[in-house]
């Protein structure tokens, strides 16, 4: 046998060799086509051709899911499902993909981001945050240079204020900003710091901070929304004029409704008024009004959802626009209020049932102790006021349901009052009650988020002689009345 | 004896050579003396020889008194040769190498012999011939063939044709041909000039000064006057030698004219010269006129140790200089520290004392474009780049070396330390190359990157304005607490402190005017306070209050985008060298901060653990302690007992905010991680 010539061993090598020669070019050809499809899908996206830009950033990650686009093309994928399809479900799979098989790519930030904030979202108690919270908490550990970051803290911050944890809240809030001046969410994390502040009854911190956000971002909302909110309390708390009565409202108008009984104000500052002669609630803007939401007969709660609905409640139920049928309650009759909290569930107060109903987003309901509320109002710590007419008390209940201040009926009065006919609140948290009875009579009372007394009047003394059913707080400072009898509104300042 | 003669003639010839190569001069001296002392002929023949060695090569070239030497050399060397046997025979080439150099230098008849002049005669009528030159009047130049020179009264000339020019100032020149040859002997000319204009002739002190006349440049003054100006010059208590040179004005037109004289670090001298100057035609000379000297003085202080002074490029010494003498003009200042670099374009008025106090800015060093791949627009970021200096006002910047690869630029910034940041440009490689990345990082290894298309219109733009970007460590602050209460007609005061309220300032009312003006908003008040005086004065609509402005310690916004974090780690760095007390607890406040923000935590702790800040309220020791706390707390449960100390010490300042007078206040913070610890 003699020795193979090294010609014949050639064309094996080669053949050896072959798998090795042709790889690189392969990759590179399919990093070339991933780069091109996401290009490509990009240039879609921009033109608004949604189905074709998904079309082809599928495409690339069936062909190339390795790529270094292919997490890129699920961030966007993801993102277009929650923007423009408004579908946060189907967001899911993409981000679960992209944190399972991408958790390296700086693109994963931002998908663990959105991944947090769409199960923040889903939360419908604290206990549901740990997840989200624990995607807010992975984007800082292992992306710390990332522009996700700042975002992160804010939504932790958030997450630890829906659980009422101010202090953690406050810590992030405070990196949020800190972390990158500048970022988009910079204003928010400074409101929402600004916010926490009170709460941790720092009222001159909440103030300066208020501040600090119309001086760092003067043309952003945040800046608008700081500049009412640092009125609000600057006026109830610190300068405390006495209330005056400025008369019919707006402009000196009379009988000009149809026997007003409800007042709200929505998210934006509008007031909402419920005319019980038409069934209907309507939004004042600009001095005009208009219907908003669906019609309702004999309403006893009126409400706006933080997206800016208005709900009506009455004893066939909740009515909403986006539902035709109203809702049944439970068979809740003699509803005196209602409040929306952060996790979207409705929390009513009945003066026939000794006990707040909650009606959770998910349809479920629960009963959180209390004595019979006769009003009920909204507080900015997640939690709600209610009126007790049978202790004479009002009660500032946490997120839980349980009392976090108890003030009783006439405290830092000249003289005590014996029913709360309506309560208010505003987003700065300064509650208003509307009392009657006892030596007081009948008047107003102005109290801060901790039940103090801030500022009241009787309608004796502001020469007011209607049947008064309900009242709001402006973001002026003012406070709204509904005379019933007079068809009219005033305006307290 | 006729050597000892020529002695003294030697030495005045060794004075003006002096200045030009004093050893050349020093062994032509010794040559002559060994011969004319001692007789040494060897010693003499060797050093003349050294002499014409070096100055042989470049004859071409001499000036007038070196080639004076050069012709005095082979006249000895001749001499010297022709009294040796062995030697004789070159004599004969000493004296034609003489000839070629100058056939109008006449040989010294006292030292050669009547036999060498005699050659030295018949070897110059072989290609010279002799022409005998009157001039009327005299003291004018005579150009031959284009070359100007003395206007002797007999020259030796080339066989052949000749151009010969003879002009003075104020004269029309005249001009004569000549075509000599070896058989047509001796030849001569006869040079008249006519009166055309008047000439004026200047003295100038100090020597140098440029001339004007009706605002045209005329040259500048040169050398020192001679004997001839002493005349002038004695009025004046002056010698001739502190005057310049004669400087002549010819052509002077007909009418009034201006005479503008400059000199550097001298006032200019405005003179009105009158017609009678120029009509009728005649030679006037002006009184010596003296430029009067311009200084003021300059002194530049630092407190940042080891600078150097340079004023448009020359040293003048370390610092601190006090009263330094300079010239009056303008000058590019740079002070060079052991690390960063100050620089200022200064003008020194006249009689103007300027004082500076330098701190050095933090230098950035362009390495370079990584590799050699081409791509459209490289040049032009190239260009870009090495012009980046002139966009920087807060740093100096050293551009690349041409040549030098960007890692060599890294070692010799790194060993040298000439720079404290460094900037490098980076292509990155795609398909096609259209964008670039530029690293900002400091030598201890904080970086930024930066990417930048290079055909975008100003792909620099963000970077410098960031580069330059360098916040303050502080800011005018009254000791309120102001808001923008809608409704209210300025900015309303929230909190004052003790002193504040002390003047006079009530809580809960607005501010309308400050030093008189009104005063509508927060933001006003601040820009007001930017340019105002120590004090301002208020009103809040009663008696006004007057109240001391304060630099309140801030804490820099260190992730802000419009930062380079780098580049403010490298200020502060430089800060921190010159820094003392609450200031250098200030600086190492934010040096923390900002090497928290790169996640340097425990190089942070470094810098916090030993700083000191004596205020309590505001950014002070609480805020230090604060941060301190989170570096631990960073660091992980090791360091646990740390934090909580840290933390509980912040907590004894329960006025200490965050970021700045107005920010929110640890407290509650610190409180919030001390349970958590807990």
């Amino acid at each position: 046998m003699s020795p193979a010539s090294p010609w014949s061993r050639t064309p094996v090598a080669l053949l050896c060799a072959l798998p090795a020669l042709v790889q690189p070019p392969v990759r590179a050809q399919e990093a070339d086509l991933a780069e091109r499809l996401y290009r490509s899908g990009e240039r879609a996206y921009a033109d608004k051709a949604y189905k074709e830009a998904v079309d082809t950033w599928s495409q690339l990650l069936q062909s190339a899911p390795r790529s270094e686009f292919a997490p890129r093309a699920l961030l966007a994928l993801a993102r277009h499902q929650m923007e423009v399809e408004h579908k946060p479900e189907a967001a899911m799979p993409y981000l679960d993909r992209l944190k399972a098989e991408h958790i390296r790519a700086p693109e994963a930030a931002g998908g663990l981001l959105l991944r947090g904030i769409l199960l923040a979202r889903q939360a419908r108690r604290p206990a549901d945050l740990k997840d989200a919270m624990a995607e807010f908490n992975r984007v800082i550990d292992l992306f710390p240079d990332s522009p996700a970051v700042p975002e992160a803290h804010h939504r932790l911050g958030r997450a630890w204020r829906d659980q009422g944890q101010w202090g953690r809240a406050l810590q992030q809030f405070v990196a949020a900003f800190q972390t990158r001046p500048d970022a988009p969410v910079a204003p928010k994390a400074m409101l929402e710091a600004a916010e926490t502040l009170d709460l941790l009854d720092d009222l001159p911190g909440c103030l300066r901070m208020l501040q600090r956000v119309r001086t760092q971002a003067p043309q952003s909302p945040e800046a608008q929304e700081a500049a009412w909110r640092l009125a609000l309390r600057v006026k109830h708390r610190l300068q405390k004029p006495p209330l005056a009565n400025e008369g019919p409202w707006p402009a000196g108008r009379a009988k000009w409704l149809k026997t007003p009984t409800l007042l709200a104000t929505a998210p934006d500052g509008d007031l909402l008024i419920y005319q019980s002669d038409l069934d209907h609630a309507f939004r004042l803007h600009g001095g005009e009004l208009s219907p908003a939401g669906p019609a309702a007969t004999g309403a006893r709660a009126l409400l706006a959802s933080p997206a800016g609905e208005v709900w009506l409640l009455s004893k066939s139920g909740l009515a909403r626009e986006s539902t035709p049928a109203p809702t049944p309650l439970n068979g809740l009759g003699a509803i005196t209020g209602a409040a929306l909290d952060r996790w979207g569930a409705l929390w009513v107060a009945d003066a026939k049932t000794p006990a707040l109903s909650v009606f959770g987003a998910d349809g479920a309901s629960r009963i959180v102790a209390s004595p019979t509320a006769n009003a009920l109002a909204p507080l900015p710590s997640g939690g709600v006021v209610i009126a007790a007419d049978a202790d004479r008390k009002l009660l500032f209940l946490d997120a839980d349901g349980q009392p976090r201040a108890v003030v009783p009926y006439g405290r830092d009065l000249p003289a005590p009052f014996r029913y709360v006919l309506a309560l208010a609140s505003d987003g700065a948290g300064q509650v208003a009650v509307l009392v009657d009875g006892g030596d007081f009579g009948e008047g107003v009372l102005i109290l801060d988020p901790r039940g103090a007394l801030l500022r009241q009047a009787t309608f004796k003394s502001l020469g007011i002689s209607g049947r008064i059913t309900s009242l709001a707080l402006d973001r002026s400072g003012g406070l709204i009345l509904c005379d019933r009898r007079n068809d009219l509104l005033y305006r307290l300042n | 004896m006729r050597l000892r003669r020529f002695l003294p003639l030697a030495f005045l010839l060794g004075l003006g050579l002096g200045a030009q190569d004093p050893a050349l001069k020093d062994t032509f001296l010794q040559a002559k003396a060994l011969w004319a002392t001692q007789g040494d002929r060897e010693n003499a023949t060797t050093r003349f020889e050294q002499v014409v060695g070096a100055l042989a090569p470049r004859a071409a070239t001499l000036d007038p008194a070196w080639t004076q030497v050069l012709c005095e050399s082979y006249n000895w060397l001749a001499v010297l040769d022709d009294r040796g046997a062995q030697t004789k025979a070159r004599a004969q080439g000493r004296l034609q190498a003489l000839i070629d150099l100058d056939p109008d230098f006449e040989v010294d008849r006292a030292l050669t012999s009547q036999r060498l002049t005699a050659l030295f005669e018949r070897l110059r009528a072989e290609r010279y011939a002799p022409v005998r030159l009157a001039y009327a009047p005299e003291g004018g130049t005579l150009t031959v063939d284009g070359r100007a020179g003395a206007p002797l009264g007999r020259r030796f000339l080339p066989f052949g044709t000749h151009k010969l020019v003879y002009s003075r100032p104020g004269y029309a020149p005249a001009e004569e041909i000549l075509d000599l040859t070896a058989s047509g002997g001796g030849r001569s000319a006869e040079f008249k000039l006519t009166r055309v204009s008047s000439a004026v002739t200047l003295y100038v002190q100090p020597s140098g000064a440029e001339v004007f006349l009706d605002g045209r440049s005329l040259g500048r003054t040169a050398g020192h006057a001679g004997e001839e100006a002493a005349p002038l010059a004695a009025p004046l208590g002056l010698r001739p030698e502190d005057l310049s040179g004669a400087f002549v004005i010819g052509e002077l037109s007909p009418g009034k004219h201006q005479l503008e004289l400059r000199a550097p670090c001298h006032r200019t001298r405005v003179l009105e010269m009158g017609a009678d100057l120029a009509t009728p035609f005649a030679d006037h000379i002006l009184e010596p006129i003296r430029l009067e000297a311009s200084r003021g003085t300059l002194s530049v202080s630092s407190a940042w140790p080891g600078g150097e002074l340079f004023l448009s490029g020359q040293s003048r010494g370390p610092l601190p200089v006090a009263q330094l003498p300079v010239c009056s003009g303008t000058y590019d200042l740079l002070v060079r520290f052991p690390a960063g670099g100050f620089s200022q374009r200064i003008t020194i008025a006249e009689g103007k004392a300027l004082a500076l106090e330098a701190r050095p800015k933090p230098r950035i060093a362009f390495l370079g474009m990584e590799g050699e791949v081409d791509f459209t627009g490289r040049s032009r970021l190239l260009a870009q780049l090495e012009a980046l200096g002139g966009r920087l006002h807060q740093l100096a910047y050293l551009p690349a070396r041409p040549g030098e690869a960007p890692k060599d630029a890294l070692a010799r910034v790194r060993t040298s330390r000439e720079a404290e940041l460094i900037l490098l440009a980076t292509p990155i490689q795609d398909r096609v190359i259209h964008r670039v990345e530029l690293l900002v990082a400091t030598l201890e290894g904080e970086e930024e990157r930066l990417v930048v298309k290079p055909l975008e219109e100003d792909p620099l733009g963000p970077l410098a304005a960031r580069l330059d970007a360098m916040p303050s460590l502080r800011e005018p602050g009254l000791g309120l607490s102001l808001l923008d209460v809608p409704g209210e007609p300025g900015p309303w005061v929230l909190s004052a402190s003790e002193a504040a309220r002390k003047a006079g300032i009530q809580v809960g009312k607005p501010l309308l005017q400050l030093d008189g003006k009104p005063v509508s908003s927060v933001a006003a008040l601040r820009r007001a306070l930017e340019g105002a005086k120590a004090t301002v004065t208020l009103s809040q609509g009663g008696a006004p209050v007057a109240l001391p402005v304060q630099a309140e310690a801030l804490e820099i916004p260190v992730g802000a985008s419009n930062l380079c974090h780098p580049a403010v780690l490298a200020h502060l760095r430089l800060l921190q060298a010159g820094a003392q007390g609450d200031e250098a607890g200030l600086v190492r406040l934010n040096m923390g901060l900002a090497l928290m923000h790169a996640h340097r935590y425990d190089k942070a702790i470094g810098q916090l653990r030993d700083a000191h800040l004596g205020s309590a309220a505001g950014v002070g020791q609480g805020t230090l302690d604060y941060r301190t706390g989170l570096c631990f707390l960073h660091l992980g449960s090791a360091y646990r007992t740390e934090a909580i100390q840290a933390f509980e010490q912040a907590l004894k300042y329960p006025q200490a905010t965050l970021l700045g007078p107005d920010g929110p206040l640890i407290a509650p913070l610190a409180r919030q991680a001390l349970d958590d610890l807990k």
